[in-house]
């Protein structure tokens, strides 16, 4: 069930060369889709297993049984609650967050007596959406913990983290796959163009076996399309469409973002990162590279803003204005 | 996993196991060894330096069954249970989480009784600036009229937000980030107790990384003994801190010198396969550009023998002061906006593209306005690979930095740049860059006001001049900005306000949303201002039928605009107008 992705074992290896020195607190960061969090969960396995001596969870010890049953009673998964749903059924529009409340239930976790051996396993994932009290909370934690109390905390953008919660983590970076090793994962899971959707996510196997049957897959094409034909982008149509859609609006800044720096760096450098697929277009759009650096700037200040709640049409309307503003022949004008 | 970190096992537990805080440390033993008590202490300085520890160390001094002291025993029980974290008299507070003590006010409204088992009813409080107001007042009150069994040990990273009322109560104690001298003859001590071998040019990389903080230091030591197995040595911290060996940083520096940008993506490859950090990698570009900027301006200024001095003295000579002005800042910009990119690489590529995509203004020609003018000099672009055309010069691709620093000789502008506090999420011209109507998209994003935020706010008019969207624009008014958006002025006498609202939104003229805009007006004006709301059929000019009307209009001027242009009409005639993109394609 938490076996290990085949790019992991290395990984796996060097982190328990020194097993005796595990720290109590270890942060495990790294690009999103790459499995830090199967990794967490098996190390957790791994620290709850009673067979001793073992460097592998052995699977048929009364910790391992509790483990992969799901309710091993020293070992806890803090994740940011479900997307709520009001009465109509739609999704609020919320950033996922993992609650003080939590952070505080957990601290009588961790200062209980175990239940079996003395070690009390949490997993944080993704810390970085504790919000600022929860993170608080979980620093006092992280400060004096019983002894064996251990903490993994996983994170995708581990700069968001509380400096001091960084500080007071082990941090250990998981590596990339190499291109090879994820291909064949995920032609193994049965993905068609392995290579295309590991170039949609930027390398990242299992971000990419999500971008191969994601539901949003047609709406990024058109969008795509459209972004690819500017003579004829419908600025408010367009937007309107996206806001129907209630995806996340930093998804779609991600799609913008990844579009303009294709334009940029096949215009500057010859490189294409994320739509190989789009190459023609790209070709064409490249001349204009340079004033495109201007909408990436934009773009960056989307996403820091797309959180909040801003109307996503406007934020989708002026993106898009944008665009085109840059696309746009501007002669200099005279000092 | 009985491990324990070195950062708690070597948690100071007396006054002379402190390190770097001598000063502090001095005055608050002599003041204890001679038992002159304030009431109020406040400790100051950035993460890491040791404020609670200290505090702690404090309250056992005030508490040790020896009498006040300078030297607490550390065997008493009052000693020991306070080490624990478990003495009834001593009460912890982080005002961050409000952890510990679900009510805080009421714990500081009991300060009045006396201390069970100590002398004194400590309150160490931590992140005190983020206290609430309540919680300040019940504090206060305490600060007042101080029972003489109460201390308070006080800590914040901030203290500026503290109240003045408070400070003014507290003696204050401003704690010092360690050098990084400090940190590494600290490590060293640590590894020799601890027994474990360790190389001198691994721990100087370690000091330097842990940034002034001894808890950071120790943190970095312990990743370091597991990375090396047991061992410190200089290769392996290297690594660990993902610390970039300065070859590669030439060689992007000379990529950008030979403007050739597959070059350039070759030398950011060549980083990213040895796993290096790209925020290590800008910030020690920025390091290296601030070197060159240095030389430049002084030549003496390197070390005769800083073992890169040749290869900084050949890039110095390669480009002009302004090219390493401009570099050293979007390097510093890009390290900030590295976790906004789709992901780091691409973070970290685009900061190098903009390097290479914007050549300076030549020196004398740097627009010397104050930011917030649209003057932005004009930097011609270079554009390597593709088709250079003479179109990509754009009058927007302001990437100089709007306070133009290298105008003026003589000082060493390079620093400045980069703490440039107010510009720190920003890129130092964008608030200047050209906005003009064209660019204008009408509703204000977050991103666009950025420059009237940093401009002195207006001072307020007392009468209303007739423009109601220019008024709600300066109103906050949360969800009552719905009615304000759907309502149309009719007229405007004395300080009444005549708004009429179409039957299709009456839902968002309640009783409630009126006062609130009422009272939002009147706060805004300063004096009480009436509003008369009517339903009617429609209406014709509400707010946001304007808006929707200038976006209309200003769709059309898009379409036009880029329909009139040439490289697009290129682009229509070339590949038919449309061109339909297969789902996916193959490679
Ligand atoms: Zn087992
Ligand atoms: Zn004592």
């Amino acid at each position: 069930m938490n076996a290990l992705y085949p790019w992991q074992k290395k990984d796996w290896q060097a982190l328990l060369r020194e097993r005796e020195r595990l720290p109590h607190a270890l942060l495990l960061t790294g690009p999103a889709g790459i499995g830090k969090l199967r990794f967490a969960e098996r190390l957790a396995n791994l620290l709850l297993c009673e067979t001793p001596g073992s460097a592998e969870p052995c699977g048929e010890c009364e910790g391992c049984r509790w483990f992969a049953a799901g309710n091993h009673p020293d070992y806890r998964l803090l994740t940011p609650a479900e997307a709520e749903e009001d009465e109509d059924g739609k999704t609020k529009r919320k950033q996922p967050v993992i609650p003080v409340d939590a952070v505080r239930e957990l601290e009588d976790f961790v200062n209980l007596t175990s239940h079996r051996r003395g070690v009390r396993v949490t997993v944080v994932a993704p810390a970085e959406t504790m919000n600022v009290a929860a993170a608080n909370a979980f620093l006092k934690t992280l400060e004096e913990p019983p002894a064996g109390a251990v903490f993994i905390l996983v994170a995708h953008h581990w700069r968001r983290l509380l400096p001091t919660i960084r500080s007071r983590c082990r941090q250990f970076p998981l590596s990339l796959p190499d291109h090879h090793a994820a291909e064949s994962w995920l032609a193994a899971e049965g993905v068609v163009n392995p290579q295309l959707h590991l170039a949609h996510m930027g390398g990242a196997p299992l971000a990419a076996l999500e971008d191969a049957s994601a539901p949003w897959l047609a709406q990024r094409n058109e969008l795509l399309q459209h972004l690819a034909n500017p003579a004829a982008l419908d600025v408010i149509g367009i937007a309107q469409t996206l806001e129907k859609t209630r995806l996340d609006v930093a998804l779609v800044v991600d799609w913008l973002q990844k579009w303009g720096h294709d334009i940029v760096s096949l215009g500057l450098s010859g490189n294409i990162r994320y739509y190989p697929d789009w190459r023609d277009d790209l070709q064409r759009l490249s001349v204009r590279a340079v004033p495109l650096l201007e909408w990436q700037k934009t773009l960056l200040s989307a996403r820091k803003a797309a959180h909040h709640p801003l109307n996503p049409r406007l934020v989708y309307e002026s993106l898009l204005f944008a665009y085109l503003d840059a696309l746009r022949t501007r002669a200099v004008k005279p000092q | 996993m009985a491990y324990q970190v070195l950062a708690r096992k070597w948690r100071p537990r007396n006054f002379a196991q402190l390190v770097g805080q001598e000063h502090v440390i001095k005055a608050l033993a002599n003041a204890f060894a001679n038992e002159r008590l304030h009431h109020a202490y406040l400790l100051t300085g950035t993460r890491g330096v040791g404020k609670t520890t200290i505090a702690r160390i404090m309250a056992k001094a005030l508490n040790c069954e020896t009498g006040v002291t300078a030297e607490p025993c550390g065997v008493c029980s009052a000693c020991t249970q306070i080490d624990a974290g478990r003495f009834v008299d001593l009460l912890e507070i982080d005002a961050a989480s409000n952890t510990g003590i679900d009510n805080i006010r009421e714990v500081l409204d009991n300060a009045q009784y006396s201390p069970t088992a100590g002398r004194f009813k400590v309150y160490i409080i931590d992140e005190v600036h983020m206290l609430s107001k309540s919680a300040f007042n019940a504090m206060l009150k305490t600060l007042e009229e101080p029972p003489g069994h109460v201390k308070f040990i006080l800590a914040t990273t901030d203290p500026q937000k503290v109240p003045v009322t408070v400070l003014s109560r507290c003696l204050q104690f401003s704690l010092r980030n360690m050098t990084p001298q400090q940190v590494i003859f600290h490590l060293g001590r640590v590894l020799d107790t601890e027994q474990i071998t360790y190389e001198a040019g691994a721990l100087n990389l370690l000091g330097h990384a842990a940034h002034g903080s001894m808890r950071d230091a120790l943190s970095l030591l312990d990743q370091a003994i597991a990375y090396g197995a047991g061992k410190v040595e200089e290769a392996g911290v290297r690594a660990m801190l993902g610390a970039v060996d300065q070859s590669y940083l030439f060689e992007l520096l000379d990529a950008l010198v030979a403007q050739n940008g597959g070059q350039l993506i070759a030398a950011a490859n060549a980083i990213a396969g040895r796993g290096l950090s790209y925020e290590a990698a800008l910030q020690e570009l920025a390091h290296l550009l601030h070197q060159i900027a240095m030389v430049q301006m002084v030549p003496g200024a390197l070390a005769d023998d800083l073992p890169i001095r040749d290869d900084i003295l050949r890039i110095a000579q390669a480009i002009s002061p302004e090219d390493a002005q401009l570099y050293y800042q979007i390097a510093i910009h890009g390290r900030n906006d590295l976790a906004l990119a789709p992901d780091e690489y691409a973070g970290f590529t685009m900061t190098l593209m903009r390097m290479l995509a914007f050549a300076p203004v030549p020196a004398g020609q740097l627009p010397l306005a104050q930011s917030g003018t649209a003057a932005t000099a004009a930097p011609a672009s270079r554009a390597p690979v593709a088709q250079q055309s003479p179109a990509a010069v754009t009058e927007n691709s302001a990437e100089t930095p709007s306070d133009a620093p290298a105008s003026t000789p003589g000082l060493i502008p390079v620093r400045a740049a980069g703490s440039n506090s107010q510009n720190s999420e920003t890129y130092p011209a964008e608030a200047s860059a050209e906005k003009g109507p064209e660019s204008n998209t009408g509703e204000g994003m977050p991103w666009q006001d950025e420059s009237a935020a940093a401009a002195p706010p207006p001072a307020r008019p007392t009468e209303f001049d007739g423009d109601w969207r220019g008024l709600l624009a300066q109103l906050r008014l949360g969800a009552a900005g719905m009615l304000a958006q759907h309502a149309e002025l009719l007229r405007h006498e004395g300080d009444c306000y005549y708004l009429r609202v179409a039957e299709e939104h009456q839902a968002v003229a309640t009783r409630d949303f009126q006062e609130k805009l009422r009272e939002a007006i009147s706060d805004y004006f300063g004096r009480e201002q009436q509003l008369k709301v009517e339903i009617q059929q429609q209406t014709g000019q509400t707010p946001a039928q304007l808006a929707q009307r200038e976006r209309a209009a200003r769709q059309d001027q898009a379409i036009e605009a880029i329909q009139q242009d040439p490289f697009v009409q290129t682009v229509v005639r070339d590949f038919g107008g449309t061109v339909i993109a297969d789902s996916i394609r193959p490679l």
